[in-house]
């Protein structure tokens, strides 16, 4: 198993965010898609995805849907607004901005 | 943003339900304990591993709902309703607090009302910390000026000041000579006063350049009050003619209503200063006419600095001064404000310093009652954090109940500080400027708002930091102990507190009963004193003003009911009198000396009954008698100081001397000498003295100096002072109706001039009674509860034999060492602390021992019976009952 790392303070709702950006999906999914793609590298403790769903849709960036998943069971399926599109934009142009800053100076010093 | 906040507003309304989460959150776990199983995990193990991937389903949960708009709000209601039923389960200890916090927040809200305007408030002019007052100062005027001669010289070649202006010194009496005719008060200043003070004119105009040149037009300025009550504040006084003094004048604009002059003297009309400069300049002696000047310092020059730079023209100009006069002369550069508050600031600071103590001690009781509560509810405190309370909630909790707690006492105390304010300036002097016109506004209740949050804050942490004890949770009492460390610490500062307050309040005590207990050196009973200032318009010369006062004095004399009548130009012990050098005084056969003492003595101008209604007894000689006033000599008396300077182990009797070496000065003769009087304010050294006859010359009612139309005519009547003043003002008013007449019985003048220490005595004790009363409820806490606490262990200890005497000296014992640490840090602070009231005290140093002792004594003996009551009830205890309690 690859070593795990710790989630920057932040970077949550970034993740979540951009996994809607494709489709909708319910909080396991995400969950479970963060895991994948990351190749397991980024462990999110599935009980904090929780609030941050939440939290995001109480800011009108995300909006849920019930509907049915895949096992035809009553699911909880969240998309991205169009406030949360502009939102994902902005976020991902600060976070590269950040991370060339910070490769910047690893390469520097 | 918007759709962000309407978004916020749907969910406020709309709230999701608590199923709702639940059946997310279950979803997502048969979602993993599926996967799992399709993992190849047993069905147990599969539902295991789930729940250990999602962690705490409560805390997901509980944190879902903390994200909900309106949280906040919700668990701001619940914390109020809870702690409403907690106050309401315990009235005594909700009482004591909000009492506790009336006290502190109230006294503190009264006395910054009436010191802000003293210290803090800024003066009604623009940037008003740049403004200073300047000029010389010397023994016999201590307020500074500057001759007309010497302010052109600084005005024209100061660096430091952005610009200079002045006002006029003299009489300020004038008459309005139209309609309803009036005394007013004007002042003449020059023509840039108003624009150097940063005041413009409600309405109209300022003064303009050729309006304060001689010869130029007849204009004034008006204050609001005239505007008011001449005219209703009618627009339509601009550019009128109103008649003062019997000449007309244009009134070109009107004062802002809270307009006052530079030295807070009243104000009707202001005008502008019409001199020729060079004719000034060799006016009165070669030195001008003498000015009150004020300036504006530029940007970033201190007083300091200014002081400095002044201080080679300060030099030029002196040697214009008589050489032997030189020493006596200093240059004095003081802000505006210190100017105006004079020593008022020290008192202010005193009061300031007193009731900020009240308010530690109030709010360390506080502090402590809340502790002591938070001490007993451990147990409540351990099961909510048990049952899933997080510290930051219980934190929350305590502080939403402090804060409750402080704004109920904050009410309260606008409620009390009001009803103080009232009290404070019914008894507050005159030499307090602004008390009378103070009142709680806006700033000061947001004084208090910031006080009971800040009061809150430090009270509601210290409970709230307290961390729960889970082992609380068995119940068992023995482990509920505390040692209340802090609360013994915060006793020993209230101690400490109270006996620095205690000592100052009983030193300004006993100064002032050495004020009110000292001899006068004259009688001040049934004696009425009528005080008349006449306008220089209406008795435009000497003699008409002698015929004034010579008319009402005979018809006062012959009143039914009045049995001897006085005049003078002024009373002791006020020190309001006409000065002059000691060193100036020349004795007939002797060389003139060149003594630089720089000594001061005060002169009167008085009529032969002057000794009888004082009933000041003449030691030597005689006093005045009626023949003498109609001689062409002059005659004095002197006081029994003075002679004793002059002439000492010698009778003064039939010497003769005066007052200056100029031809002009007159030879007096010594007639007699007369007991001494105080007359240098009732708090003041003894001043040499002099008294001199007013004869009926008109010469010997010009005074030239700035009191010179005033003079007071005494009389001594056994009958009530209210009915005898009705009379007199009836008197006055057949001689001339427009007259302010000013009448008050000698004593209620006398006992005026201590009613600035009277304010400061009554204060600080109150203060301090305060204080007092709220440490040893600090105590009498304290140490009941631990008395509660260890109710047990007494228990035992009277099981296995203590008697009572052991046991009272056990709880006296813990006591007695809070009482001997608060004051002993008390007794040191208060040495540190009571240099400060050293100028406010009268023959008492602010070391006394006497003080110092009883003070302790007092502090010491009314804390140990605090705590008698608690230490009794720890002797009663039922060994039984106690040990059975668990």
């Amino acid at each position: 198993m690859a070593p795990t790392t710790d989630l920057l303070q932040g970077t949550l709702d970034l993740l979540i965010l951009k996994t809607l950006a494709l489709e909708s999906m319910h909080g396991w999914g995400i969950a479970l898609r963060i895991q994948q793609i990351s190749k397991d590298a980024l462990q999110i403790g599935q009980g904090s995805l929780y609030p941050a769903l939440h939290r995001l849709e109480y800011k009108g960036w995300i909006s849920a849907d019930w509907g049915a998943s895949e096992n035809n069971r009553r699911a909880k399926f969240y998309s991205l607004t169009r406030t949360g599109k502009k939102q994902l934009e902005a976020e991902l142009e600060d976070w590269d901005r950040l991370t060339a800053a910070i490769a910047l100076v690893l390469k520097q010093v | 943003m918007f759709i962000e906040l309407l978004t916020r507003l749907r969910f406020f309304i709309a709230r999701k339900t608590h199923r709702e989460v639940d059946e997310e959150l279950q979803f997502h776990l048969e979602q993993q304990t599926q996967a799992n199983i399709a993992a190849g995990m047993p069905p147990q193990e599969a539902r295991r591993q789930a729940a250990i991937a999602f962690g705490g389903v409560e805390h997901a949960r509980e944190e879902c709902r903390e994200q909900r708009p309106g949280y906040f709000v919700e668990t701001l209601l619940q914390d109020i309703r809870y702690a409403m039923r907690g106050f309401r389960r315990n009235p005594v200890f909700t009482i004591t607090v909000v009492l506790t916090l009336m006290l502190g927040i109230g006294s503190t809200t009264a006395v910054f009302s009436i010191v802000d305007r003293i210290l803090f408030r800024s003066l009604p002019y623009a940037r008003a910390d740049r403004l200073v007052s300047l000029g010389m100062v010397h023994s016999v005027e201590t307020q500074e000026f500057l001759m007309g001669n010497f302010y052109y010289d600084w005005r024209d070649n100061q660096k430091p000041f952005e610009a200079m202006t002045s006002e006029q010194t003299g009489t300020h009496e004038c008459d309005l000579t139209e309609g309803k005719p009036a005394q007013l008060s004007c002042e003449s200043v020059e023509g840039n006063f108003l624009s150097v003070l940063g005041v413009s004119p409600v309405l109209g105009r300022n003064f303009q350049p050729e309006e304060a040149r001689l010869g130029g037009p007849n204009v004034a300025l008006i204050s609001y009050g005239l505007w008011l009550t001449y005219s209703n504040l009618d627009p339509g006084i601009l550019n009128k003619t109103i008649e003062i003094d019997g000449g007309p004048v244009r009134v070109v604009g009107v004062l802002p209503r809270d307009f006052e002059m530079p030295r807070l003297q009243a104000v009707d009309v202001l005008f502008p200063i019409a001199l020729d400069e060079a004719a000034d300049r060799t006016a009165n002696g070669g030195y001008g006419r003498p000015r009150r000047a004020f300036a504006r310092l530029k940007s970033g020059v201190s007083i300091q600095q200014a002081q400095a730079e002044l201080q080679p023209l300060f030099q030029d100009d002196l040697k214009l001064v008589p050489s032997e006069l030189r020493y006596d002369f200093h240059l004095k550069v003081r802000s505006l404000r210190e100017r105006q508050m004079q020593d008022a600031r020290l008192t202010a600071w005193v009061l300031l310093g007193a009731v900020f103590a009240v308010l530690l001690i109030a709010c360390a009781n506080v502090a402590s009652l809340l502790m002591a509560r938070g001490a007993t509810r451990g147990r409540e405190l351990a099961v909510r954090s048990a049952l899933g309370a997080s510290r930051t909630r219980l934190a929350r909790q305590a502080l939403t109940e402090a804060l409750l707690l402080s704004f109920a006492g904050a009410i309260a105390g606008c409620a009390l500080a009001e009803g103080l304010l009232h009290l404070f300036i019914a008894i507050g002097p005159a030499s307090i400027p602004y008390l009378n016109q103070t009142a709680l506004d806006l700033r000061i209740i947001g004084f208090i708002v910031f006080l009971s949050i800040t009061c809150g804050g430090l009270f509601g942490l210290a409970p709230a930091l307290q961390k729960p004890n889970r082992e609380a949770l068995n119940g068992r009492l023995l482990t509920l102990v505390s040692h209340a460390t802090v609360r013994q610490w915060l006793v020993v500062a209230q101690i400490a507190a109270s006996m620095v307050l205690l000592t100052g309040a009983t030193l300004l005590l006993r100064s002032f009963r050495n004020l009110q207990n000292q001899h006068l050196g004259m009688r001040d009973d049934s004696t009425l004193t009528v005080s008349v200032t006449l306008g220089e318009h209406n008795y435009p010369t000497t003699q008409s003003e002698m015929t004034f006062f010579q008319q009402l004095e005979r018809r006062l004399q012959f009143g039914s009911g009045v049995s001897l009548v006085a005049t003078t130009d002024s009373l002791p012990p006020v020190s309001d009198h006409d000065k002059t050098r000691y060193d100036l005084i020349e004795v007939s056969g002797r060389p003139p000396s060149n003594r630089e003492t720089g000594a001061v003595v005060t002169y009167r101008l008085i009529s032969p009954n002057y000794f009888r209604v004082l009933d000041i007894p003449i030691v030597r000689g005689k006093g005045f008698s009626d023949e003498e006033l109609t001689s062409s000599e002059h005659f004095i008396v002197l006081s029994q100081l003075l002679a004793s300077l002059l002439f000492p182990g010698k009778n003064a009797v039939g010497e003769r001397l005066r007052f200056g070496s100029n031809p002009s000065d007159a030879w007096c003769t010594v007639v007699g000498v007369a007991a001494n009087v105080r007359n240098g304010g009732l708090t003041g050294e003894e001043e040499p003295e002099y008294y001199a006859l007013r004869r009926n010359r008109a010469e010997d009612w010009d005074r030239g100096g700035t009191w010179g139309r005033t003079s007071v005519v005494m009389v001594r009547s056994a009958l009530p002072p209210q009915e005898m003043s009705r009379w007199i003002r009836s008197q006055v008013a057949a001689l001339d109706p427009t007259l302010p007449v000013d009448i008050a019985t000698l004593r209620q003048r006398v006992s005026k001039l201590a009613d600035r220490p009277r304010f400061q005595t009554t204060l600080v004790g109150f203060f301090a009674t305060t204080g007092l009363v709220l440490a040893v409820i600090g105590l009498y806490g304290v140490i009941s509860f631990l008395v509660a606490q260890r109710t047990q262990e007494i228990g035992v200890r009277i099981a296995l034999g203590a008697s009572r005497g052991n046991v009272l000296r056990l709880v006296m014992g813990k006591s007695l060492r809070l009482i001997v640490w608060g004051a002993l840090i008390g007794l040191l602070s208060a040495l540190a602390v009571s240099r400060v009231l050293s100028s406010l005290l009268f023959s008492i140093g602010p070391h006394d021992p006497t003080t110092f002792a009883l003070v302790t004594l007092l502090l010491v003996l009314v804390a140990l019976a605090a705590t008698l009551i608690p230490a009794r009830s720890a002797t009663k205890v039922d060994p039984i009952v106690a040990l059975r309690c668990d």
